[in-house]
Protein backbone atom coordinates (compact mmCIF):
# COMPACT_ATOMS: atom_id res chain seq x y z
CA UNK A 1 0.00 0.00 0.00
CA UNK A 2 2.78 2.14 0.93
CA UNK A 3 4.62 1.48 -2.56
CA UNK A 4 1.48 2.16 -4.23
CA UNK A 5 0.76 5.16 -2.60
CA UNK A 6 4.50 6.57 -3.15
CA UNK A 7 4.20 5.40 -6.83
CA UNK A 8 1.18 7.88 -7.07
CA UNK A 9 2.75 10.97 -5.42
CA UNK A 10 5.62 10.42 -7.76
CA UNK A 11 3.65 10.13 -10.74
CA UNK A 12 2.44 13.61 -9.53
CA UNK A 13 5.06 15.22 -9.15
CA UNK A 14 6.01 14.71 -12.84
CA UNK A 15 2.45 15.36 -13.86
CA UNK A 16 3.22 19.18 -13.06
CA UNK A 17 6.22 19.04 -16.08
CA UNK A 18 4.66 17.29 -18.48
CA UNK A 19 1.70 20.14 -17.96
CA UNK A 20 3.56 22.75 -18.11
CA UNK A 21 5.44 21.56 -21.61
CA UNK A 22 1.94 20.19 -23.05
CA UNK A 23 0.59 23.82 -22.19
CA UNK A 24 2.80 25.05 -24.71
CA UNK A 25 1.88 22.68 -27.14
CA UNK A 26 -1.69 22.96 -27.33
CA UNK A 27 -1.24 26.71 -27.51
CA UNK A 28 0.73 26.77 -30.52
CA UNK A 29 -1.63 24.26 -31.79
CA UNK A 30 -4.63 25.75 -30.32
CA UNK A 31 -3.98 29.68 -31.11
CA UNK A 32 -1.37 29.87 -33.97
CA UNK A 33 -3.23 26.25 -35.10
CA UNK A 34 0.07 25.31 -36.02
CA UNK A 35 1.48 21.66 -35.66
CA UNK A 36 4.81 22.43 -33.89
CA UNK A 37 7.05 19.35 -33.93
CA UNK A 38 9.97 21.01 -32.64
CA UNK A 39 8.35 22.37 -29.35
CA UNK A 40 10.42 19.78 -27.85
CA UNK A 41 13.60 21.53 -29.12
CA UNK A 42 12.51 24.80 -27.40
CA UNK A 43 12.99 22.48 -24.08
CA UNK A 44 16.24 21.05 -25.30
CA UNK A 45 17.44 24.72 -25.39
CA UNK A 46 16.02 25.70 -22.18
CA UNK A 47 17.75 22.18 -21.00
CA UNK A 48 21.43 23.28 -22.60
CA UNK A 49 21.32 27.25 -21.73
CA UNK A 50 20.88 25.83 -18.18
CA UNK A 51 23.93 23.65 -18.62
CA UNK A 52 25.53 26.04 -19.83
CA UNK A 53 24.90 28.35 -16.92
CA UNK A 54 25.70 26.22 -14.44
CA UNK A 55 29.13 24.60 -16.23
CA UNK A 56 30.32 28.04 -16.85
CA UNK A 57 29.87 30.32 -13.99
CA UNK A 58 27.65 27.94 -11.59
CA UNK A 59 24.25 29.72 -11.73
CA UNK A 60 22.06 28.31 -10.24
CA UNK A 61 19.34 26.62 -11.66
CA UNK A 62 16.46 28.53 -10.44
CA UNK A 63 18.19 32.13 -11.29
CA UNK A 64 18.19 30.02 -14.93
CA UNK A 65 14.68 29.70 -15.45
CA UNK A 66 13.94 33.20 -15.84
CA UNK A 67 16.56 33.67 -18.35
CA UNK A 68 15.62 30.84 -19.94
CA UNK A 69 11.99 31.62 -20.54
CA UNK A 70 12.93 34.72 -22.06
CA UNK A 71 15.72 33.55 -24.21
CA UNK A 72 13.14 30.37 -25.22
CA UNK A 73 10.23 33.48 -25.77
CA UNK A 74 12.86 35.02 -28.21
CA UNK A 75 13.76 32.06 -30.24
CA UNK A 76 10.34 31.34 -30.47
CA UNK A 77 9.13 34.89 -31.47
CA UNK A 78 11.68 34.54 -34.07
CA UNK A 79 11.01 31.13 -35.14
CA UNK A 80 7.25 32.68 -35.84
CA UNK A 81 8.71 35.14 -37.59
CA UNK A 82 11.17 33.66 -39.83
CA UNK A 83 9.33 30.30 -40.47
CA UNK A 84 5.95 29.69 -39.20
CA UNK A 85 4.24 33.10 -40.78
CA UNK A 86 5.34 32.54 -44.16
CA UNK A 87 3.49 29.23 -44.31
CA UNK A 88 0.27 30.27 -41.97
CA UNK A 89 -1.94 29.58 -45.38
CA UNK A 90 0.17 27.19 -47.16
CA UNK A 91 -1.09 23.67 -46.67
CA UNK A 92 -1.12 21.47 -43.37
CA UNK A 93 0.92 19.18 -44.45
CA UNK A 94 3.44 21.73 -45.21
CA UNK A 95 3.41 23.24 -41.93
CA UNK A 96 3.84 20.37 -40.17
CA UNK A 97 6.73 19.05 -42.80
CA UNK A 98 8.71 22.57 -41.69
CA UNK A 99 7.94 22.50 -38.72
CA UNK A 100 9.67 18.87 -38.69
CA UNK A 101 12.52 19.92 -40.24
CA UNK A 102 13.29 23.14 -38.20
CA UNK A 103 13.70 19.70 -34.70
CA UNK A 104 15.69 17.78 -37.49
CA UNK A 105 17.60 20.87 -37.85
CA UNK A 106 17.61 21.36 -34.41
CA UNK A 107 18.17 18.35 -32.25
CA UNK A 108 21.48 17.02 -34.85
CA UNK A 109 22.79 20.74 -34.15
CA UNK A 110 22.81 19.93 -30.61
CA UNK A 111 24.46 16.97 -31.34
CA UNK A 112 27.43 18.30 -33.76
CA UNK A 113 27.70 21.04 -31.04
CA UNK A 114 27.31 18.86 -27.76
CA UNK A 115 28.11 15.30 -29.07
CA UNK A 116 24.84 13.07 -27.97
CA UNK A 117 26.03 12.65 -24.12
CA UNK A 118 23.64 13.12 -21.67
CA UNK A 119 24.21 16.36 -19.07
CA UNK A 120 23.01 16.91 -15.71
CA UNK A 121 22.93 20.36 -13.77
CA UNK A 122 24.07 19.34 -10.21
CA UNK A 123 23.15 22.26 -7.39
CA UNK A 124 23.89 21.39 -4.07
CA UNK A 125 20.54 20.08 -3.50
CA UNK A 126 19.66 17.76 -6.33
CA UNK A 127 19.87 14.65 -4.09
CA UNK A 128 17.89 16.25 -1.23
CA UNK A 129 14.75 14.77 -0.10
CA UNK A 130 11.85 15.40 2.01
CA UNK A 131 9.80 13.51 4.64
CA UNK A 132 6.57 13.74 4.23
CA UNK A 133 5.10 10.64 6.79
CA UNK A 134 6.11 7.52 5.73
CA UNK A 135 6.84 9.02 2.08
CA UNK A 136 9.91 10.46 0.59
CA UNK A 137 9.66 13.97 -1.66
CA UNK A 138 12.60 14.56 -3.98
CA UNK A 139 13.47 18.26 -3.31
CA UNK A 140 13.90 18.72 -6.94
CA UNK A 141 10.45 17.05 -8.31
CA UNK A 142 8.76 18.92 -5.48
CA UNK A 143 9.75 22.07 -5.99
CA UNK A 144 9.44 21.16 -10.47
CA UNK A 145 6.00 20.56 -9.51
CA UNK A 146 5.49 24.08 -7.30
CA UNK A 147 7.47 25.68 -9.94
CA UNK A 148 4.56 24.25 -12.88
CA UNK A 149 1.96 24.93 -11.26
CA UNK A 150 2.44 28.33 -10.25
CA UNK A 151 3.30 28.95 -13.93
CA UNK A 152 0.41 27.14 -14.70
CA UNK A 153 -1.58 29.14 -12.64
CA UNK A 154 -0.36 33.00 -13.74
CA UNK A 155 -1.02 31.95 -17.18
CA UNK A 156 -4.40 30.60 -15.97
CA UNK A 157 -5.26 34.32 -14.79
CA UNK A 158 -3.65 35.76 -17.93
CA UNK A 159 -6.19 34.34 -19.76
CA UNK A 160 -9.42 35.35 -17.61
CA UNK A 161 -8.15 38.62 -16.50
CA UNK A 162 -5.82 40.40 -18.70
CA UNK A 163 -7.32 42.11 -22.21
CA UNK A 164 -4.44 40.83 -23.87
CA UNK A 165 -5.24 36.86 -22.75
CA UNK A 166 -8.80 37.55 -23.68
CA UNK A 167 -7.91 38.70 -27.23
CA UNK A 168 -5.63 35.28 -27.14
CA UNK A 169 -8.77 33.10 -26.27
CA UNK A 170 -10.91 34.87 -29.21
CA UNK A 171 -8.18 34.36 -32.15
CA UNK A 172 -8.23 30.97 -30.84
CA UNK A 173 -12.14 30.55 -31.22
CA UNK A 174 -12.48 32.07 -34.37
CA UNK A 175 -9.87 33.42 -36.73
CA UNK A 176 -11.89 36.31 -38.08
CA UNK A 177 -14.02 38.27 -35.56
CA UNK A 178 -11.35 39.45 -33.43
CA UNK A 179 -10.43 41.39 -36.56
CA UNK A 180 -13.30 43.06 -36.40
CA UNK A 181 -13.25 43.91 -32.94
CA UNK A 182 -9.73 45.49 -33.46
CA UNK A 183 -7.65 42.77 -32.62
CA UNK A 184 -4.32 42.51 -34.34
CA UNK A 185 -4.24 38.82 -35.15
CA UNK A 186 -0.99 38.82 -36.12
CA UNK A 187 0.15 40.43 -32.61
CA UNK A 188 -1.60 37.42 -30.93
CA UNK A 189 0.19 34.84 -32.90
CA UNK A 190 3.54 35.99 -31.96
CA UNK A 191 2.94 36.12 -28.40
CA UNK A 192 1.10 33.19 -27.97
CA UNK A 193 3.89 31.33 -30.22
CA UNK A 194 6.72 33.11 -27.99
CA UNK A 195 4.98 32.24 -24.98
CA UNK A 196 4.46 28.41 -26.11
CA UNK A 197 8.07 28.37 -26.55
CA UNK A 198 8.91 29.99 -23.01
CA UNK A 199 7.07 27.61 -21.03
CA UNK A 200 8.72 24.82 -22.97
CA UNK A 201 11.82 26.59 -22.20
CA UNK A 202 11.42 27.03 -18.37
CA UNK A 203 10.36 23.10 -18.14
CA UNK A 204 13.58 22.30 -19.91
CA UNK A 205 16.02 23.65 -16.98
CA UNK A 206 13.72 22.04 -14.24
CA UNK A 207 14.38 19.00 -16.68
CA UNK A 208 18.01 19.72 -17.01
CA UNK A 209 18.49 18.69 -13.03
CA UNK A 210 15.58 16.37 -12.40
CA UNK A 211 16.59 14.70 -15.54
CA UNK A 212 19.53 15.95 -18.00
CA UNK A 213 19.96 17.61 -21.19
CA UNK A 214 20.69 15.91 -24.06
CA UNK A 215 19.95 16.10 -28.17
CA UNK A 216 17.04 14.11 -28.44
CA UNK A 217 15.54 15.13 -24.66
CA UNK A 218 12.96 17.71 -26.10
CA UNK A 219 11.93 14.90 -28.93
CA UNK A 220 10.25 12.63 -26.43
CA UNK A 221 8.80 15.47 -24.82
CA UNK A 222 7.14 16.56 -27.79
CA UNK A 223 5.68 13.12 -28.02
CA UNK A 224 4.61 12.89 -24.62
CA UNK A 225 2.89 16.32 -24.98
CA UNK A 226 1.48 15.22 -27.82
CA UNK A 227 -0.21 11.98 -26.15
CA UNK A 228 -1.12 14.53 -23.76
CA UNK A 229 -2.74 17.09 -26.22
CA UNK A 230 -4.88 14.09 -27.64
CA UNK A 231 -6.16 12.85 -24.84
CA UNK A 232 -7.07 16.42 -23.54
CA UNK A 233 -9.04 17.29 -27.02
CA UNK A 234 -6.86 19.59 -29.31
CA UNK A 235 -7.06 22.92 -28.23
CA UNK A 236 -8.61 22.48 -24.67
CA UNK A 237 -6.28 24.04 -22.31
CA UNK A 238 -8.58 22.88 -19.49
CA UNK A 239 -7.70 19.43 -20.21
CA UNK A 240 -4.40 19.58 -20.04
CA UNK A 241 -3.21 18.95 -16.83
CA UNK A 242 -5.71 16.12 -16.10
CA UNK A 243 -4.75 14.36 -19.20
CA UNK A 244 -0.77 15.18 -18.48
CA UNK A 245 -1.84 13.31 -15.09
CA UNK A 246 -3.27 10.36 -16.63
CA UNK A 247 0.21 10.26 -18.69
CA UNK A 248 2.26 10.60 -15.84
CA UNK A 249 0.56 8.18 -13.31
CA UNK A 250 0.50 5.34 -15.86
CA UNK A 251 4.08 6.08 -16.36
CA UNK A 252 4.79 5.73 -12.24
CA UNK A 253 2.51 2.71 -12.17
CA UNK A 254 4.69 0.74 -15.34
CA UNK A 255 7.81 1.02 -13.58
CA UNK A 256 7.21 0.51 -9.94
CA UNK A 257 4.98 -2.52 -11.04
CA UNK A 258 5.85 -4.28 -14.64
CA UNK A 259 8.55 -6.40 -14.65
CA UNK A 260 12.00 -4.60 -16.37
CA UNK A 261 9.59 -1.56 -16.51
CA UNK A 262 12.49 1.09 -17.07
CA UNK A 263 12.80 0.47 -20.86
CA UNK A 264 8.85 -0.08 -20.99
CA UNK A 265 8.11 3.27 -19.64
CA UNK A 266 9.24 4.58 -22.71
CA UNK A 267 6.29 2.67 -24.50
CA UNK A 268 3.54 3.82 -21.71
CA UNK A 269 2.91 7.81 -23.90
CA UNK A 270 2.02 5.73 -26.92
CA UNK A 271 -0.59 3.42 -25.35
CA UNK A 272 -2.37 6.73 -24.11
CA UNK A 273 -2.29 8.09 -27.12
CA UNK A 274 -3.48 5.11 -29.36
CA UNK A 275 -5.94 5.00 -27.05
CA UNK A 276 -7.38 8.16 -27.14
CA UNK A 277 -7.40 8.32 -30.98
CA UNK A 278 -9.26 4.67 -30.98
CA UNK A 279 -11.90 6.52 -28.60
CA UNK A 280 -11.69 9.77 -30.78
CA UNK A 281 -12.50 7.67 -34.27
CA UNK A 282 -15.46 5.64 -32.46
CA UNK A 283 -17.16 9.41 -32.21
CA UNK A 284 -15.68 9.97 -35.37
CA UNK A 285 -18.08 7.30 -37.18
CA UNK B 1 8.00 9.46 -68.26
CA UNK B 2 10.65 9.37 -70.79
CA UNK B 3 13.47 10.24 -68.09
CA UNK B 4 11.75 7.54 -65.62
CA UNK B 5 12.47 5.12 -68.13
CA UNK B 6 16.08 6.25 -68.80
CA UNK B 7 17.18 6.66 -64.89
CA UNK B 8 15.41 2.50 -64.64
CA UNK B 9 17.12 1.55 -67.73
CA UNK B 10 20.62 3.35 -66.59
CA UNK B 11 20.08 1.01 -62.99
CA UNK B 12 19.35 -1.57 -65.09
CA UNK B 13 22.62 -1.42 -67.10
CA UNK B 14 24.89 0.14 -63.94
CA UNK B 15 26.56 -3.58 -63.42
CA UNK B 16 27.18 -3.88 -66.80
CA UNK B 17 29.19 -0.99 -67.46
CA UNK B 18 33.18 -0.81 -67.73
CA UNK B 19 33.62 1.35 -64.25
CA UNK B 20 37.32 0.06 -63.47
CA UNK B 21 38.16 0.75 -59.85
CA UNK B 22 35.14 2.44 -58.63
CA UNK B 23 32.50 -0.38 -59.64
CA UNK B 24 31.64 -1.45 -56.12
CA UNK B 25 31.66 2.01 -54.84
CA UNK B 26 29.30 2.85 -57.44
CA UNK B 27 27.54 -0.43 -57.16
CA UNK B 28 27.03 0.64 -53.74
CA UNK B 29 25.99 3.63 -54.41
CA UNK B 30 23.43 2.75 -57.01
CA UNK B 31 22.11 0.59 -54.64
CA UNK B 32 21.34 2.80 -51.55
CA UNK B 33 19.73 5.02 -54.23
CA UNK B 34 17.40 2.82 -55.32
CA UNK B 35 16.14 1.57 -52.49
CA UNK B 36 15.41 4.88 -50.83
CA UNK B 37 14.09 6.29 -54.12
CA UNK B 38 11.48 3.00 -53.58
CA UNK B 39 11.47 4.32 -50.37
CA UNK B 40 10.77 8.07 -51.06
CA UNK B 41 7.93 6.66 -53.76
CA UNK B 42 6.22 4.79 -51.24
CA UNK B 43 5.80 7.69 -49.17
CA UNK B 44 4.94 9.99 -51.65
CA UNK B 45 1.94 7.92 -52.79
CA UNK B 46 0.44 7.94 -48.64
CA UNK B 47 1.29 12.02 -49.02
CA UNK B 48 -0.31 12.37 -52.40
CA UNK B 49 -3.35 11.56 -49.58
CA UNK B 50 -2.80 14.94 -47.93
CA UNK B 51 -1.26 12.51 -44.85
CA UNK B 52 2.38 13.21 -43.47
CA UNK B 53 3.73 9.64 -42.71
CA UNK B 54 6.60 9.94 -40.32
CA UNK B 55 6.29 6.23 -39.53
CA UNK B 56 7.71 5.05 -42.83
CA UNK B 57 11.21 4.19 -41.13
CA UNK B 58 9.28 2.03 -38.88
CA UNK B 59 7.71 0.28 -41.70
CA UNK B 60 11.31 -0.12 -43.33
CA UNK B 61 13.01 -1.45 -39.88
CA UNK B 62 9.90 -3.50 -39.81
CA UNK B 63 10.53 -4.98 -42.89
CA UNK B 64 14.13 -5.66 -42.47
CA UNK B 65 13.20 -7.06 -39.05
CA UNK B 66 10.67 -9.52 -40.31
CA UNK B 67 13.49 -10.32 -43.12
CA UNK B 68 16.20 -11.04 -39.87
CA UNK B 69 13.80 -12.79 -38.32
CA UNK B 70 12.35 -15.18 -40.81
CA UNK B 71 14.94 -15.61 -44.07
CA UNK B 72 16.70 -18.58 -41.49
CA UNK B 73 13.89 -20.36 -41.55
CA UNK B 74 11.47 -19.58 -44.58
CA UNK B 75 13.90 -18.58 -47.33
CA UNK B 76 14.68 -15.18 -48.72
CA UNK B 77 11.63 -14.23 -50.68
CA UNK B 78 8.76 -15.58 -48.48
CA UNK B 79 10.46 -13.55 -45.51
CA UNK B 80 10.53 -10.75 -48.07
CA UNK B 81 7.10 -10.92 -48.46
CA UNK B 82 6.08 -11.49 -45.02
CA UNK B 83 8.51 -8.93 -43.56
CA UNK B 84 6.53 -6.58 -45.66
CA UNK B 85 2.93 -7.60 -45.16
CA UNK B 86 3.80 -7.19 -41.35
CA UNK B 87 4.70 -3.93 -41.80
CA UNK B 88 1.50 -3.27 -44.05
CA UNK B 89 -0.74 -4.38 -41.67
CA UNK B 90 0.82 -2.09 -39.04
CA UNK B 91 0.25 0.60 -41.00
CA UNK B 92 -3.81 -1.19 -41.52
CA UNK B 93 -4.15 -0.94 -37.75
CA UNK B 94 -2.63 2.43 -36.79
CA UNK B 95 -4.23 3.83 -40.08
CA UNK B 96 -8.04 2.55 -38.86
CA UNK B 97 -7.39 4.58 -35.73
CA UNK B 98 -6.22 7.91 -36.79
CA UNK B 99 -7.07 8.05 -40.57
CA UNK B 100 -10.61 8.89 -39.79
CA UNK B 101 -10.00 11.77 -37.48
CA UNK B 102 -8.29 15.44 -38.92
CA UNK B 103 -5.05 15.04 -41.06
CA UNK B 104 -2.67 16.11 -38.32
CA UNK B 105 -3.45 13.10 -35.72
CA UNK B 106 -2.00 10.97 -38.24
CA UNK B 107 0.96 12.66 -38.53
CA UNK B 108 1.14 12.58 -34.53
CA UNK B 109 0.52 9.15 -34.03
CA UNK B 110 2.98 8.25 -37.05
CA UNK B 111 5.28 9.80 -35.20
CA UNK B 112 4.66 8.05 -31.99
CA UNK B 113 4.64 4.42 -33.69
CA UNK B 114 8.34 5.18 -35.48
CA UNK B 115 9.29 5.75 -31.86
CA UNK B 116 7.78 2.89 -29.87
CA UNK B 117 8.85 0.53 -32.30
CA UNK B 118 12.25 0.78 -31.17
CA UNK B 119 11.33 0.18 -27.60
CA UNK B 120 9.53 -2.83 -29.14
CA UNK B 121 12.64 -4.22 -30.69
CA UNK B 122 15.30 -3.06 -27.31
CA UNK B 123 12.46 -5.14 -25.02
CA UNK B 124 11.14 -7.99 -27.18
CA UNK B 125 13.06 -11.31 -26.29
CA UNK B 126 13.73 -13.00 -29.51
CA UNK B 127 14.20 -9.50 -31.74
CA UNK B 128 17.74 -9.74 -30.19
CA UNK B 129 17.70 -6.75 -28.21
CA UNK B 130 20.22 -4.00 -27.93
CA UNK B 131 22.82 -6.11 -29.69
CA UNK B 132 20.90 -6.42 -32.40
CA UNK B 133 19.87 -8.73 -35.34
CA UNK B 134 21.93 -10.92 -37.91
CA UNK B 135 20.80 -11.72 -41.11
CA UNK B 136 21.55 -14.36 -43.81
CA UNK B 137 22.46 -13.08 -47.02
CA UNK B 138 19.99 -13.05 -49.74
CA UNK B 139 19.61 -16.21 -51.44
CA UNK B 140 21.74 -18.19 -49.90
CA UNK B 141 24.96 -15.83 -51.03
CA UNK B 142 25.46 -17.13 -53.97
CA UNK B 143 25.25 -14.39 -56.01
CA UNK B 144 26.80 -11.00 -54.83
CA UNK B 145 25.01 -9.00 -57.10
CA UNK B 146 21.93 -10.38 -55.26
CA UNK B 147 21.11 -7.37 -53.46
CA UNK B 148 21.14 -4.93 -56.38
CA UNK B 149 18.75 -6.91 -58.32
CA UNK B 150 16.19 -7.40 -55.52
CA UNK B 151 16.78 -3.35 -54.70
CA UNK B 152 15.80 -2.78 -58.55
CA UNK B 153 13.31 -4.47 -58.16
CA UNK B 154 10.98 -3.20 -55.25
CA UNK B 155 12.16 0.26 -57.44
CA UNK B 156 10.21 -1.19 -60.26
CA UNK B 157 7.36 -1.83 -58.18
CA UNK B 158 7.63 1.30 -56.70
CA UNK B 159 7.61 3.17 -59.88
CA UNK B 160 4.98 0.82 -61.28
CA UNK B 161 2.28 1.83 -58.46
CA UNK B 162 3.09 5.30 -58.74
CA UNK B 163 2.52 5.63 -62.65
CA UNK B 164 -0.09 3.37 -61.59
CA UNK B 165 -2.20 5.91 -59.38
CA UNK B 166 -0.96 8.59 -61.19
CA UNK B 167 -2.49 7.95 -64.42
CA UNK B 168 -6.13 6.29 -63.30
CA UNK B 169 -9.02 6.79 -61.59
CA UNK B 170 -7.33 6.39 -57.88
CA UNK B 171 -5.08 9.20 -58.80
CA UNK B 172 -8.14 11.41 -59.01
CA UNK B 173 -9.12 10.33 -55.90
CA UNK B 174 -6.05 11.02 -53.88
CA UNK B 175 -5.94 14.32 -55.37
CA UNK B 176 -9.65 15.06 -54.43
CA UNK B 177 -9.06 13.70 -51.33
CA UNK B 178 -5.81 15.86 -50.12
CA UNK B 179 -7.63 19.38 -51.85
CA UNK B 180 -10.59 19.10 -49.93
CA UNK B 181 -12.36 16.06 -48.44
CA UNK B 182 -15.34 17.51 -48.17
CA UNK B 183 -15.81 18.01 -51.57
CA UNK B 184 -14.46 14.63 -52.24
CA UNK B 185 -16.67 13.22 -50.18
CA UNK B 186 -19.47 14.74 -51.58
CA UNK B 187 -18.21 13.82 -55.42
CA UNK B 188 -18.39 10.09 -54.02
CA UNK B 189 -14.69 9.64 -53.59
CA UNK B 190 -14.64 7.13 -50.18
CA UNK B 191 -12.00 9.31 -48.24
CA UNK B 192 -11.33 7.20 -46.17
CA UNK B 193 -10.46 4.21 -48.32
CA UNK B 194 -8.26 6.01 -50.29
CA UNK B 195 -5.94 6.99 -47.37
CA UNK B 196 -6.36 4.00 -45.97
CA UNK B 197 -5.02 1.95 -49.39
CA UNK B 198 -2.58 4.32 -50.22
CA UNK B 199 -1.41 3.88 -46.48
CA UNK B 200 -1.19 0.01 -47.05
CA UNK B 201 0.49 0.13 -50.16
CA UNK B 202 2.69 2.47 -49.45
CA UNK B 203 3.94 1.14 -46.09
CA UNK B 204 3.90 -2.45 -48.27
CA UNK B 205 6.86 -1.30 -50.74
CA UNK B 206 8.47 0.47 -47.29
CA UNK B 207 8.66 -2.62 -46.27
CA UNK B 208 9.99 -4.58 -48.98
CA UNK B 209 12.89 -2.01 -49.29
CA UNK B 210 13.54 -2.24 -45.87
CA UNK B 211 13.89 -6.32 -46.11
CA UNK B 212 16.29 -5.85 -49.27
CA UNK B 213 18.55 -3.11 -47.25
CA UNK B 214 18.97 -5.56 -43.97
CA UNK B 215 20.01 -8.44 -46.85
CA UNK B 216 22.69 -5.99 -47.80
CA UNK B 217 23.96 -4.78 -44.55
CA UNK B 218 23.77 -8.57 -42.99
CA UNK B 219 23.05 -7.02 -39.59
CA UNK B 220 20.06 -4.56 -37.55
CA UNK B 221 20.47 -2.93 -34.59
CA UNK B 222 17.11 -1.01 -33.12
CA UNK B 223 19.16 2.08 -33.32
CA UNK B 224 19.60 1.96 -37.18
CA UNK B 225 16.76 -0.14 -38.38
CA UNK B 226 14.32 2.22 -36.47
CA UNK B 227 15.94 5.33 -36.36
CA UNK B 228 14.23 8.47 -37.35
CA UNK B 229 16.91 9.06 -40.22
CA UNK B 230 14.98 7.03 -42.59
CA UNK B 231 11.61 8.58 -42.11
CA UNK B 232 13.66 12.07 -42.48
CA UNK B 233 15.34 10.61 -45.99
CA UNK B 234 12.05 9.19 -47.05
CA UNK B 235 9.89 12.55 -46.97
CA UNK B 236 12.91 14.63 -48.13
CA UNK B 237 13.72 13.00 -51.22
CA UNK B 238 10.40 13.46 -52.78
CA UNK B 239 9.46 17.29 -51.01
CA UNK B 240 13.19 18.09 -52.96
CA UNK B 241 13.06 16.07 -55.83
CA UNK B 242 8.97 17.40 -56.88
CA UNK B 243 5.92 16.24 -54.82
CA UNK B 244 2.97 13.77 -55.88
CA UNK B 245 4.96 12.77 -59.32
CA UNK B 246 6.88 9.55 -60.09
CA UNK B 247 10.09 11.49 -61.52
CA UNK B 248 10.33 14.21 -58.81
CA UNK B 249 11.30 10.93 -55.89
CA UNK B 250 13.68 9.35 -58.69
CA UNK B 251 15.40 12.56 -59.11
CA UNK B 252 15.79 13.52 -55.53
CA UNK B 253 16.85 10.04 -54.31
CA UNK B 254 20.01 9.90 -57.22
CA UNK B 255 21.10 13.62 -55.85
CA UNK B 256 20.41 13.45 -52.21
CA UNK B 257 21.79 9.80 -51.55
CA UNK B 258 24.84 10.02 -54.31
CA UNK B 259 25.39 13.51 -52.26
CA UNK B 260 24.50 11.56 -48.44
CA UNK B 261 26.81 8.35 -49.75
CA UNK B 262 30.03 11.34 -50.39
CA UNK B 263 28.97 13.26 -47.05
CA UNK B 264 29.20 9.99 -44.97
CA UNK B 265 33.23 9.83 -46.13
CA UNK B 266 33.90 12.95 -44.27
CA UNK B 267 30.54 13.64 -41.25
CA UNK B 268 29.58 10.60 -39.53
CA UNK B 269 26.80 12.14 -37.03
CA UNK B 270 24.59 14.91 -37.38
CA UNK B 271 24.94 14.78 -41.76
CA UNK B 272 20.73 15.10 -41.34
CA UNK B 273 21.45 19.07 -40.23
CA UNK B 274 21.79 18.98 -44.32
CA UNK B 275 18.45 17.06 -44.60
CA UNK B 276 16.69 19.14 -42.13
CA UNK B 277 18.16 22.20 -43.98
CA UNK B 278 16.61 21.10 -47.60
CA UNK B 279 13.50 20.44 -45.89
CA UNK B 280 12.69 23.53 -44.35
CA UNK B 281 14.24 25.63 -47.40
CA UNK B 282 12.21 23.72 -50.11
CA UNK B 283 8.92 24.25 -47.64
CA UNK B 284 9.95 28.22 -48.07
CA UNK B 285 11.04 28.97 -51.45
CA UNK B 286 10.67 25.69 -53.37
CA UNK B 287 6.99 24.08 -52.68
CA UNK B 288 7.34 22.23 -56.13
CA UNK B 289 11.00 20.57 -55.96
CA UNK B 290 13.18 20.61 -58.67
CA UNK B 291 10.57 19.21 -60.89
CA UNK B 292 8.96 22.71 -60.24
CA UNK B 293 12.57 24.45 -61.06
CA UNK B 294 12.75 22.54 -64.22
CA UNK B 295 9.22 23.73 -65.30
CA UNK B 296 7.68 20.05 -65.00
CA UNK B 297 3.88 20.68 -65.87
CA UNK B 298 2.67 18.41 -63.11
CA UNK B 299 1.20 20.67 -60.05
Amino acid sequence: MELFLQTLLNGLLMAGVYALVATGLALSLGVVGIVNFAHGEFLMLGAYLSYLLFALWGLDPLLSLGLAFAAAFAVGGLTYYGLIRPVLKAPELNQMLLTFGLSVILQNLALLLFGADTRVVAPPYQAATLTLGPFFLGAVPFGAFLLSAGLLLLLQAFFTRSRLGLAMRAVAQNRLAPGLLGIEAEGVYLLAFGLAAALAGAAGVMLSVMLYASPTVGFLFTLKSFAIVALAGLGNLKGVFPAALVLALAEALVSTYVPGGGGWVEAVFFLVLFLALVGRSRRAL
Amino acid sequence: MRAVLGLLLLFALLPFLPLGDWRAFVLDVGFFVQVLAALALSWDLVARTGQLSLAHGAFFGLGAYGVGLLAPELGTLPALLLGALLAGLSALLLGAVALRLHGLYFAIASLAFSEVLRTLALKLPFAGGPIGLPVPPALGGAWPLAPYFLGLGVLLLAVALSLWAERGAFGLAQAATRQSEAVARVLGVRVVRVKLLSLFLGSLTAGLAGGVYGMKTLFLNPYDAFSLARAVEALVIPIFGGLYSTLGPLLGGVLLVSLEQALRLWIQEGYLVVYGGILVLAILFLPKGLLGLLGGRRG
